[in-house]
């Protein structure tokens, strides 16, 4: 039975049409696969060209600040804010505000659970309880986005005794930061000059906000701010320098 | 990829094998077609290295029983083909083989790989074992069956 089997199968051939069809079949495939290879492999340079043109873009888009949040107290920090709200860097503004920005773990967070992990710092808790003065500006040219982190910032900072907040215009921050100062440093400063001090923006920078305050309403003889610290309530109205909104 | 050349010595070589691989499996010659396309098609663009000749005849009888049974299990071929309708025989084959032939074709489908390649190949039951990724206690009860029933329908006494 094993030889007539193995005779059987023998005798059946693969007919030459059928190697042929099946030859120039396979060869069309690969000729076809060839020129989809070749017609990709053109196409490399363009998408790679593209992916680059979207990375370079969406990082411009998310690594470019569109609004600045400073807080003052002495240390002195500012965050940048980009438009999707997320904090994309921070930065001290004096010694005390370099130590502050490094240990802070703020990066990428939404700006509200920025401000908050800010406002619940134990040792910027533990400066208010010294009886000191935090100022909270912000600024940038986003005026939609700035009025809503002012909003959010003035609904958070309601309750917190000794706290000041401002919004400011679009070149605010930018002058500011020409000048070596945080943008809530910057007002303080503009309020000095025009009550005619001739304090220099290094001096500014190494006082406390209280210090500041203590200076201005000496200058002013006005004890409205004194007021306002010891109630520690709020009250709104318009600064007259770079546009900016005090409420404190 | 594989080049021109080496698909049309990969057809001359084993186009044989692969038509007797089908012709225990499928009923029509369009079938054989699509299998026949199926497997060159899946040398050539394979980037399989093969370490003998053994190893790539192995690999084609593989990869052709496999395509059958895709063919066979085809969603549009199981409406399409008449489960009766058988291929045609080659002319050259006498009357004596075609009763082997059909009495092989004859068997169930787990069968006749195992007849095939154990007879005609000369594999033996681990081999084939190996090759089908099956038991090989499976493999030696399908020969033994395959045989039995060969014998009652071929009317003979002795393998």
């Amino acid at each position: 039975m094993d030889n007539r089997i193995k005779e059987t199968f023998d005798m059946i051939k693969a007919e030459e049409d059928l190697k042929a069809e099946t030859g120039k079949f396979v060869q069309e495939k690969l000729r076809r696969h060839k020129r989809a290879g070749i017609a990709g492999k053109k196409l490399i340079p363009a998408m790679i060209c593209m992916l680059f043109i979207i990375l370079g873009g969406g990082s411009w888009l998310y690594f470019t600040p569109t609004a600045a949040v400073s807080i003052d107290i002495n240390p002195s920090i500012e965050l940048d804010i980009n438009r999707f709200d997320r904090v994309i860097s921070v930065n001290g503004y004096n010694d005390e505000g370099q130590v502050l920005a490094k240990e802070l773990d703020i990066r990428f967070d939404n700006y509200e659970d920025a401000i908050e992990k800010i406002l619940n710092d134990d040792g910027i808790a533990q400066l208010m309880e010294q009886d000191e003065i935090m100022s909270i500006s912000v600024a940038g040219p986003d005026g939609k986005q700035c009025d809503r982190i002012y909003s959010h910032i003035e609904s958070c900072t309601r309750g917190h005794k000794n706290t000041r907040c401002y919004s400011a215009g679009a070149d605010y921050a930018e002058q500011a930061h020409e000048m070596g100062l945080s943008c809530g440093r910057y007002r303080a400063y503009l309020q000095l000059k025009e009550l005619g001090s001739d304090i220099t923006p290094d001096e500014i920078n190494n006082m406390t906000m209280r210090e500041i305050e203590t200076l201005i309403s000496s200058m002013s003889g006005n004890e409205k701010n004194k007021d306002a610290e010891q109630d520690g309530q709020s009250e709104k109205g318009h600064h007259g320098h770079g546009g900016g909104n005090q409420h404190e | 990829m594989r080049t021109e050349e080496e698909v049309n010595r990969a057809i001359e070589m084993y186009a044989d094998t692969i038509k007797r691989i089908c012709m225990i499996h499928l009923k029509n010659y369009a079938d054989t077609e699509d299998v026949f396309q199926a497997v060159f098609l899946k040398y050539a663009t394979n980037a399989v290295c093969f370490e003998n000749e053994q190893h790539e005849k192995a690999w084609f009888i593989r990869v052709a029983i496999n395509a059958c049974r895709d063919v066979l299990r085809s969603f549009f071929r199981k409406r399409t083909v008449s489960l009766e309708s058988i291929m045609e025989m080659p002319d050259q084959i006498p009357p004596d083989n075609r009763d082997v032939l059909e009495a092989v074709i004859s068997l169930p489908e787990k069968y006749r790989n195992v007849v095939y390649l154990h007879y005609y190949e000369g594999y033996t039951a681990p081999e084939i074992s190996r090759m089908l990724g099956k038991n090989v206690n499976t493999i030696y009860t399908h020969l033994t069956r395959s045989k039995k029933i060969l014998r009652e329908k071929l009317g003979e006494e002795n393998g």
